[in-house]
């Protein structure tokens, strides 16, 4: 599948290129999201305020959060156990872990494109918003998703963040009507992980775990770009990340060696499960 | 006249009250308040799902207290044992040694919280062999931090095998935070692994042996009490610029304050950092060490309560301390029964 194809699918995490294979990192904990003003784009509207549920706890999953987790933050394994649970794809959890630590080293709020010199990341997300806003469901704050740049716990960059599930269930899919900001929301950012690691593992050749990494920097990597210079660089970077972390990618009895997503219980319930409902206008 | 923590100042009445309140000589009360410490423990070191599958049933005749800890402690060992990802025995049993080595000597001297020693005086030295080298088993932590202003002397009498000027100085009483300048996201000592020693079981049963009356007892309160000013001293500027948590106000990711102690809305505590000259102090850290504190004199004031319901020989521990204060409580209790 092409990277064309993939955008217009919808979602797709992490999107950045060149930004992405060098050092992408977390560059801010705080939550705003204001980039240079622009007098000549149209009026933007407010965001609302939205609070979503908050965390989940060891209690809430079944999961094992004590093996193999290594310096992941206690309290965010429930959250990737969570999301492990509700798409019935065994032992996603700790790759989330490690996605998440080397997308956002686990700050929710990280954000890429609040900065001064991170206009090639704001650059990326007005090019995903312009380049799919025909093709897709319209964005109730797709300005704000063009000028957002990427962020949250998995670095999703923002027009495809609340595109998410477009492919699944069309206009109804549940953040469409929403700001980018919920990105920072983890219950959110981690359903559109979710979804988003499904589609790879349904419609990419996925060899090992490394190449999920490589989908999530690129889908195109996993095609014409397997092989490639950046292919090899993701790569390695993720294996590197989850040696730093202490996850052991090779210890089968906590992560398969090949995932399975063909229990994948569908959109509309992993968003129930994990993000429950919005706000009836936001709905 | 019911027995309290005045004596102590006012700041560690209220310090107490974090942790809350409770009757050692109510069953449920016991239950209640050892389940949510030994949660409170468990959360930041990352065994709070092993706890809550740790079998709890009282042994007839058994004591609660003690139960309950033994409960805490299997639940912490079964995640070491989870999360052990290899290394040696060598430098994991020189620790563990050392460890009861220094609670046995702190427990004698009623200074369990922290322990410094000259560690040429210890078996092996606090030194361990690795690859023809002598190491040090642990960190040499002199330095002014947040538990006090260093320990620079005085010298071992003994030549060290391993290169030790200082005293060895381990604040076992916020285990696995042992260091006074390495008040980091974990703590130090849990990372002590080993694939059969098992120092950091050793040090979470300091802990442990603190929430437990008689050891309680043994420890100088005024020793924990000047740990804990020192810390406040050195944090409460820091804790000051961070803005308190508002029901409906608050934003995601932000770090605010929330009941005394330090929460991440919508986000993890294990990120947060306060930053001040003495360093860097990991938020989930600052937590655990204040309520660690809280803790312990929550213990006191209802053990003090309890005296006497208490046996003969905890009372005569009390009648017999070094602290002023728990002494003055003995009397008033003594007076009263």
């Amino acid at each position: 599948m092409s990277r064309g194809l993939w955008i217009t699918l919808g979602t797709t995490l992490g999107v950045g290129g060149a930004v992405f294979l060098g050092s992408r990192r977390a560059s801010a904990a705080s939550p705003s999201t204001k980039g240079p003003v622009d007098s000549n784009k149209p009026a933007t509207l407010p965001a609302p305020t939205i609070e979503l549920a908050a965390l989940p706890t060891a209690a809430d999953v079944h999961g094992d959060l004590v093996t193999n987790w290594g310096d992941t933050p206690p309290d965010l394994r429930p959250l990737f156990m969570l999301m492990e649970e509700v798409s019935k794809i065994p032992g996603t959890a700790r790759l989330f872990g490690a996605i998440a630590s080397g997308e956002s080293a686990f700050v929710t709020t990280a954000h890429n494109g609040n900065a001064e010199k991170e206009q090639d990341e704001r650059d990326d997300s007005r090019a995903a918003y312009t380049n799919n806003k025909d093709r897709n469901p319209p964005l109730r704050y797709g300005e704000e998703a063009a000028d957002f740049g990427s962020g949250g716990l998995f670095g999703a960059l923002a027009p495809y963040f609340l595109w998410t599930g477009v492919p699944e269930v069309g206009k109804k899919a549940p953040l469409l009507n929403t700001p980018p900001e919920l990105v920072f929301q983890p219950r959110a950012a981690a359903f559109a992980a979710c979804v988003y690691m499904q589609r790879l593992l349904a419609h990419y050749r996925i060899d090992d775990h490394a190449d999920i990494k490589v989908g999530w920097a690129s889908p195109s990597l996993l095609g014409k770009g397997r092989g490639s210079e950046k292919y090899s660089e993701v790569r390695a970077r993720f294996l590197g990340v989850a040696k730093t972390l202490g996850i052991d990618l090779t210890d089968t009895k906590t992560i398969p060696q090949k995932l399975d997503a063909s229990a994948w219980p569908g959109v509309p319930a992993v968003f129930a499960a994990l993000v429950g409902a919005l706000p009836k206008d936001l709905a | 006249m019911t027995p309290d923590l005045n004596c102590y100042g006012d700041d560690i009445r209220q310090l107490a009250d974090l942790a809350g309140d409770f009757d050692l000589r109510s069953a449920v009360d016991v239950s209640r308040w050892y389940t949510r410490e030994w949660q409170v423990i468990a959360d930041p070191l990352g065994f709070r799902q092993p706890l809550a599958s740790a079998p709890t049933a009282i042994p007839i005749g058994g004591d609660l207290v003690t139960t309950m800890n033994l409960a805490g402690l299997a639940a912490f060992e079964r995640a070491l044992q989870a999360a052990w990802t290899g290394g040696t025995d060598k430098q994991g049993r020189v620790q563990t040694a050392v460890i009861q080595q220094m609670a046995a000597l702190g427990l004698q001297h009623g200074e369990l919280w922290r322990v410094s020693v000259d560690p040429t005086t210890l078996t092996t030295g606090a030194c361990y062999p690795d690859q023809g080298r002598m190491h040090r088993a642990f960190y040499p932590d002199t330095a002014p931090g947040y538990f006090g202003d260093g320990w620079p002397g005085p010298p071992p009498r003994a030549e060290s095998a391993c290169g030790w000027t200082t005293p060895l100085v381990l604040h076992l009483g916020t285990f696995p935070w042992v260091y006074s300048t390495q008040l980091e996201v974990v703590g130090a000592g849990a990372r002590w692994g080993a694939p059969t020693a098992k120092p950091a079981l050793e040090g979470l049963q300091v802990v442990a042996s603190l929430m437990e009356p008689r050891t309680n007892l043994r420890q100088d309160a005024r020793q924990v009490a000047a740990i804990y000013r020192h810390f406040v001293t050195h944090t409460a500027p820091l804790v000051a610029h961070v803005p308190t948590f508002v029901v409906g106000q608050a934003q995601p990711g932000m770090l605010y304050r929330r009941g005394g102690i330090l929460h991440v809305h919508q986000g993890s505590l294990h990120v947060a950092y306060l930053h001040g000259p003495r360093g860097r102090i990991a938020a989930v850290a600052y937590n655990y060490v204040l309520r660690r504190f809280a803790n312990f004199f929550a213990v006191r004031r209802a053990t003090v309560r309890a005296l006497a319901t208490l046996t003969s020989d905890v009372q005569q521990l009390a009648r017999d301390s070094a602290d002023p204060c728990l002494r003055q409580h003995a009397q008033e209790t003594a007076r009263a029964s």
